[in-house]
């Protein structure tokens, strides 16, 4: 059996700077990434302009999420101008990242406190 | 539907088979079928981590892109060789590759087209073989 699971930890309005959290952990597979999709796509529909994806918990990542992932930065910027932040621990998520070519794409953070530090210089 | 798996001890060289029903809930029973296989057959963590994730990919394109058989079931054949480990992915319908070449294929900022390029990264052979009957995509790790 394949554990996933997903947590929106908080949807700021906008005026509260617009910045986003969702947790996301387990083995993220074709079975979960639509459900990953769903959550981004909520917190974009609130308000939420710059959203971290916190992967700490992560011990599996497929392409289709990884597709996800790569969808929500063009989503964000389209929706508001907004950033995409990615917290990743595990080392076997973070090789497939990284032959994956996402650091190209997306700001990866090894904490969540690191994330939120670099957000601050942003937003 | 339930996978069922069978393992031919007779056959030579030994292989085990695994009929998953096509649908996205059993990909985890497809990665612990390949982990299972290949830490068994003696490759080291990581080799036993990225068997299972290119297996995962090719059940996943199986169940995406493929056709399963009459009762609705796609098949995961894992062969043990003397040098290598190979996994054949099958299903029934007629997949088309993409360029041939991972670097032509990979682009960081494009939303699908990763599955194969990372199947090619990750495994020491990749061939697809393609005919009116089917596709598979057999997946090989070498034994160091």
């Amino acid at each position: 059996m394949s554990a996933f699971y997903i947590s929106d930890e908080t949807v700021n309005a906008p005026a509260a700077g617009g910045v986003g959290v969702l947790a996301a952990g387990g083995e993220i597979d074709y079975a979960a990434s639509p459900l990953l999709h769903e959550h981004i796509a909520r917190h974009i529909k609130a308000g939420t302009r710059h959203l971290i994806i916190d992967l700490s918990g992560a011990t599996f990542i497929d392409s289709t999420a990884i597709g996800v992932l790569v969808g929500a930065v063009g989503s964000l910027r389209e929706a508001c101008g907004g950033t995409l932040a990615v917290v990743c621990v595990h080392e076997n998520v973070l090789k497939i990242f990284e032959i994956s070519g996402l650091q190209a794409a997306i700001a990866m953070y090894r904490t969540r406190e690191e994330a939120m530090s670099a957000l601050a210089l942003v937003a | 539907m339930k996978a069922q798996a069978v393992t031919d001890a007779q056959r030579s060289p030994p292989s085990s088979e695994l009929c998953l029903p096509a649908e996205c809930s059993q990909l985890a029973a497809a990665r612990t079928f390949a982990r299972q296989s290949a830490a068994a057959y003696g490759l080291d963590g990581d080799d036993c981590y990225e068997f299972a994730y290119a297996v995962n990919e090719a059940v996943t394109n199986a169940i995406r892109h493929g056709l399963p058989d009459e009762r609705g079931f796609i098949r995961v054949t894992i062969t043990a060789e003397a040098d290598r480990l190979t996994c054949a992915v099958r299903d029934w319908g007629t997949f088309t590759a993409p360029a041939e070449d991972p670097a032509a294929s990979f682009d960081a900022a494009a939303e699908h087209g990763r599955g194969l390029a990372l199947m090619r990264i990750l495994m020491d052979e990749v061939r697809l073989h393609t005919s009116s009957g089917g596709t598979t995509v057999y997946l090989s790790k070498v034994r160091c």
